[in-house]
């Protein structure tokens, strides 16, 4: 398997916002990470972890107060160093996404099919009635009837819309797709069927040429059902990396721990992830270890030292000082 | 508003999240100190509501009395000339301020009182209530107002009271459907919703729960209100159907236009009048746009921008260590 | 068909509202006011005199009496009689809206083109100094009462470029010689511009700041971003997804500015001795001539009833998600 060159691989991204007043806010702090073709991997974490903001710098979709650094690699090429000029000729043909909330991906003025057609005139994919067949076959794709494609998006149900959203995204076959949180906001049966789609997406096209699937979420449970990778992002970091089930049964990070033990919180908000305490603010310097407050197994290096990358068990790696046998020797 | 996640998690002013936050006590403070078109419209407004206040011992002459000759240009003895009859122009100015404002601010509570209750009780019962109450609106807003103001100050006589109401009694339309649309979605809420469950009485409910939240809407409408009142008294008067006894903004121009100043050459007659009308209506309007574009979160993000983000050359690789 | 239902919807709250203004026109003027005779100032009219012009004009009648007779009057276009010249209303009516209308149209197109240009660049290079420069130019225009930006272009603008400041035709053009067609259509257009120019500007700056935060509220939705993300181009962005649903908001808000559009005119005309509807309004009000002005506010609640119909089918057209 790993035999295979990465499809996508992203080194050292950081995204920094202005902030009124002139201070800055770090809010993606030295992502790195790759997938190979049919690869499928979760970024999980709360609100305000970065995950979307990530996915958003992969696409050169970031507003104006944003700056990037770092590489974004698409097939062994790096797109992200010329900003907007060179990651455009890529977006959507190479590399799309699913945008959250898809309800308003689509305006309310156009039909559905005139949206899916129009990025693959902008890329030369097909025009004309070669666009409606396409158009049709991506709908079918997705499980809607082709005819369905003159309609306008207020006469689709929500999960409707969330198909059409990825049969858009679809429309110039990509290699990599994003997905932000695609199945908030659904009953749960039609959740089901919109993750099934996307699980045969990447694996209908064989390992070779699969679509590789970054799943954006909160909702552990979606990713232990669609993906064979997870990352776990906290206060701009990923924390934790690994087979899906490797971070689910041995957990290397305490807040992977704590997010897999936590029960959702069925009364409030979507986001609530029922771990007491707040992420810290991302426009101060962060001393020690991000996630020291909440932690319930932090000891005396978390507080002045950050904890790097370390992998203690092939293809799994971590950013906790519960990981290195030096230094938690030395508390004990 | 979910795209731009980080920016709203670091927000804690909480402007980014709308109205939801309007009831913090900070909000209208927030808004209005953060924004420079707010703060300049603020300055501007309480300059002239002082110079209003205090309009008696501001004035150099009596505004009523022909202290110099017809049209003399501005000098050292009048400052801003003198216009047709002789009156001095900057006593005039100020003694005008009492009333253009005074007349814009009376009028604009009436029109919020009367559209702020319609609104509430619209939203709040919904149902009967509102049906009746909107449709009543719906049509109260086809009515063109200007004509309507004309006809209704031509047939009740030249007062001041008079005009106040009118502009009140015709204004008010905007305000309501406004309101109503907010206090609707504030009604929906789930605080309300429990506190409507622990039994709090509607009277409870509209000054503890719904009041507060849409306060800010309705003090910026407030503003906007006080605008077109002035805006309304100008025209009104111009139309010789304002107060004979009173001297306001609008009285001036239509003293400029009146006396022909236009062929007396005098400009200073022309001039100030208007530009102190534009001015304050200007500022209330700075004010008034400000909060409503703080409470609309829609305008806080702007996918489109001729500027991009920018890219950083190697750095970041310390930072994340 | 969502169309049919629609329509006689919007329709029928037209013909409702058509009603109500008649009947406020009669409420208000007869009900409230007294009469228009009691209103004439004739002090040497003898009672008798007064009441014989009473009984011509229905008022000894009841109220419901009189009410049932103004819309009976209404339903064959007899809007009465002119109180002091004694003619028909409907004859005095036509040549000021032959004369108004040009005039206001050719300062709503202005106001229309640029304010709809100015808000969309404006919205499009939100925070520039483009932006700024648009906002606030279109701010202080919005700000200025439309008589003083009258008086101001007179005074300042009019004889600087050899304007005409006040009429509808030169009075002496085709009085010893004969004028042609051309000649006379400069001489009007001369006359017109100025006017239209007051109130082209008062409301270029409404219709700007309103397509601008349109604008504004359409470009931060997410089908924005999509179709950034899809590849489209800043302009094809705004043209394709940003001005068409913009668009809404604005139909909505230029009918609605239409009583502005009529109040500003009363006193462009008024400024620039424009022989319009507006002129008449003023002199209406000047005569106390009831029946004239009670005519011409119906007129003009018609008319703004009447666009009101016509932006909400417009709305229909733009918006397939309106169906009743």
């Amino acid at each position: 398997m790993s035999t295979r060159p990465p499809v996508v691989r992203v080194e050292d991204l950081n995204v920094w916002f202005d902030l009124p007043g002139g201070s800055e806010l770090h809010a993606v702090q030295g992502v790195t990470f790759e997938l190979r073709s049919g690869e499928r991997m979760g970024l999980v974490g709360e609100s305000g972890c970065g995950k979307t903001t990530t996915i958003l710098a992969m696409m050169g979709l970031l507003p104006a107060t944003a700056s990037v650094s770092g590489k974004v690699f698409l097939d062994g090429q790096d797109i992200l160093y010329g900003g907007e000029e060179t990651i455009s000729p890529h977006r959507w043909s190479d590399i799309s996404m699913v945008f959250q909330g898809a309800m308003n991906a689509f305006n309310p003025v156009k039909t559905v099919g005139a949206q899916i057609a129009e990025p693959m005139v902008l890329h030369g994919m097909a025009t004309g009635r070669s666009a409606r067949s396409r158009v049709a076959e991506l709908l079918e794709l997705v499980g809607i009837a082709g005819d369905r494609a003159d309609r306008y998006p207020h006469e689709f149900s929500g999960g409707m819309r969330q198909r059409a959203a990825i049969a858009m995204a679809l429309a110039c076959s990509p290699k990599v797709l994003l997905a932000d949180e695609p199945t908030t906001a659904l009953d749960v049966m039609v959740q089901a069927q919109i993750l099934e789609l996307l699980v045969g997406l990447s694996k209908t096209l064989g390992e070779e040429l699969g679509l590789t699937v970054i799943l954006v979420t909160h909702d552990l449970p979606v990713v232990a059902q669609v993906c064979d990778r997870a990352a776990v992002m906290y206060a701009g970091e990923i924390v934790e990396m690994g087979g899906m089930s490797d971070i689910y049964h041995d957990p290397r990070h305490p807040y992977s721990r704590m997010l897999f033990s936590a029960t959702p919180d069925l009364l409030g908000d979507d986001e609530v992830i029922s771990i007491p305490g707040a992420p810290p603010r991302l426009d101060r310097e962060i001393v020690g270890c991000a996630f020291r407050p909440r932690c319930d197994s932090a000891f005396e290096p978390c507080s002045t030292v950050r904890p790097g990358r370390s992998e203690p068990v092939a293809g799994h790696e971590a950013r906790c000082h519960l990981n290195d046998p030096s230094l938690t020797e030395l508390a004990s | 508003m979910s795209l731009i996640e980080p920016v709203q998690a670091a927000d804690e002013d909480g402007l980014a999240q709308g109205i939801l936050k309007t009831s913090r006590p900070g909000f209208l403070r927030t808004t209005l100190l953060g924004n420079r078109p707010a703060m300049i419209g603020l300055f501007i407004l309480t300059f002239f509501v002082l110079v209003a206040i205090f309009a008696p011992w501001l004035e150099p002459y009596d505004p009523t009395e022909k202290v110099g000759p017809v049209y003399a240009p501005p000098s050292s003895e009048f400052w801003l000339g003198t216009d047709d009859g002789g009156g001095d122009m900057l006593s005039l100015l100020i003694a005008g301020s009492r009333v253009s404002l005074g007349v814009g601010f009376v009028a604009a509570l009436v029109a919020i009182l009367i559209g702020g209750t319609v609104g509430v009780l619209s939203g709040y019962f919904g149902g009967k209530t509102d049906t009746v109450l909107m449709r009543f609106t719906d049509y109260m807003l086809v009515i063109p107002d200007i004509p309507l103001m004309i006809i209704v100050a031509a047939l009740f006589g030249r007062s001041l009271t008079n005009i106040v109401l009118i502009i009140g009694v015709i204004y008010w339309t905007s305000t309501a459907r406004l309101i109503r649309a907010q206090v609707k979605s504030v009604r929906e809420r789930v605080y309300v919703k429990r506190a409507q469950a622990l039994g709090a009485g509607n009277r409870r409910l509209i000054f503890k729960h719904v009041l507060p939240q849409v306060a800010p809407l309705l003090i910026a409408n407030t503003v906007l209100m006080i605008a077109l009142a002035i805006f309304a008294e100008t025209f009104i008067t111009f139309l010789g159907l304002g107060d004979p006894s009173t001297i306001s903004w609008g009285r001036l121009i239509e003293n400029a236009f009146e006396g022909e100043a236009t062929i007396n050459n005098a400009w200073w007659a022309i001039v100030p009048p208007g530009v102190c009308v534009t001015i304050v209506i200007l500022a209330c309007t700075m004010i008034g746009q400000s909060v409503e574009d703080g409470l609309n979160p829609r305008l806080r993000v702007g996918h489109l921008s001729v500027k991009r983000f920018r890219v950083r050359p190697g750095a970041g690789s310390e930072a994340a260590k | 068909m969502r169309g049919a239902d629609y329509v006689v919807k919007r329709v029928a709250f037209a013909l409702l509202t058509v009603f109500i203004a008649i009947t406020l026109n009669f409420v208000l003027f007869r009900a409230l006011s007294g009469d228009a005779v009691s209103a004439l100032r004739c002090r040497q009219c003898s009672a008798a005199f007064k009441e014989a012009q009473r009984r011509e004009l229905g008022l000894d009648k009841s109220k419901w009496e009189q009410y049932k007779l103004y819309v009976a009057d209404l339903a064959r276009f007899d809007l009465g009689n002119s109180v002091p010249s004694e003619k028909p209303v409907r004859g005095e009516l036509v040549e000021p809206i032959k004369n108004s209308l040009p005039m206001i149209a050719l300062g709503t197109l202005f106001a229309i083109v640029f304010g709809t240009l100015v808000g969309v660049i404006s919205a499009w290079r939100r925070g520039t100094a483009v932006d700024k420069g648009g906002l606030y130019t279109a701010l202080s225009f919005y700000s200025m009462p439309t008589q003083w930006l009258g008086l101001m272009l007179i005074f300042f603008v009019a004889s600087a470029v050899g304007l005409p400041s006040s009429g509808i035709k030169t009075p002496t053009l085709g009085l010893f010689t004969d004028a042609s067609m051309w000649e006379l259509f400069v001489d009007r257009m001369k006359h017109m511009i100025l006017p239209a120019l007051t109130l082209g500007l008062v409301l270029y700056g409404d219709y700007a700041l309103i397509v601008r935060s349109a604008m504004l509220e359409t470009l931060g939705e997410d089908y924005v971003l999509t179709a950034r993300a899809k590849g489209l181009k800043n302009w094809a962005i705004v043209r394709s997804h940003g001005l068409r649903n913009a668009m809404l908001p604005i139909i909505t808000l230029v009918a609605l500015s239409l009583g502005f559009i009529i109040g500003g005119s009363i006193t462009v005309e008024y400024v620039f001795s424009y022989p319009g509807l507006g002129l008449l309004t003023v002199e209406a009000i000047d005569k106390r001539d009831f029946p004239l002005l009670q005519a011409i506010f119906l007129l003009l609640t018609l008319s703004v009833i009447f666009f009101n119909l016509l932006a909400d089918l417009l709305y229909f057209t733009f918006d397939p998600r309106v169906t009743a």
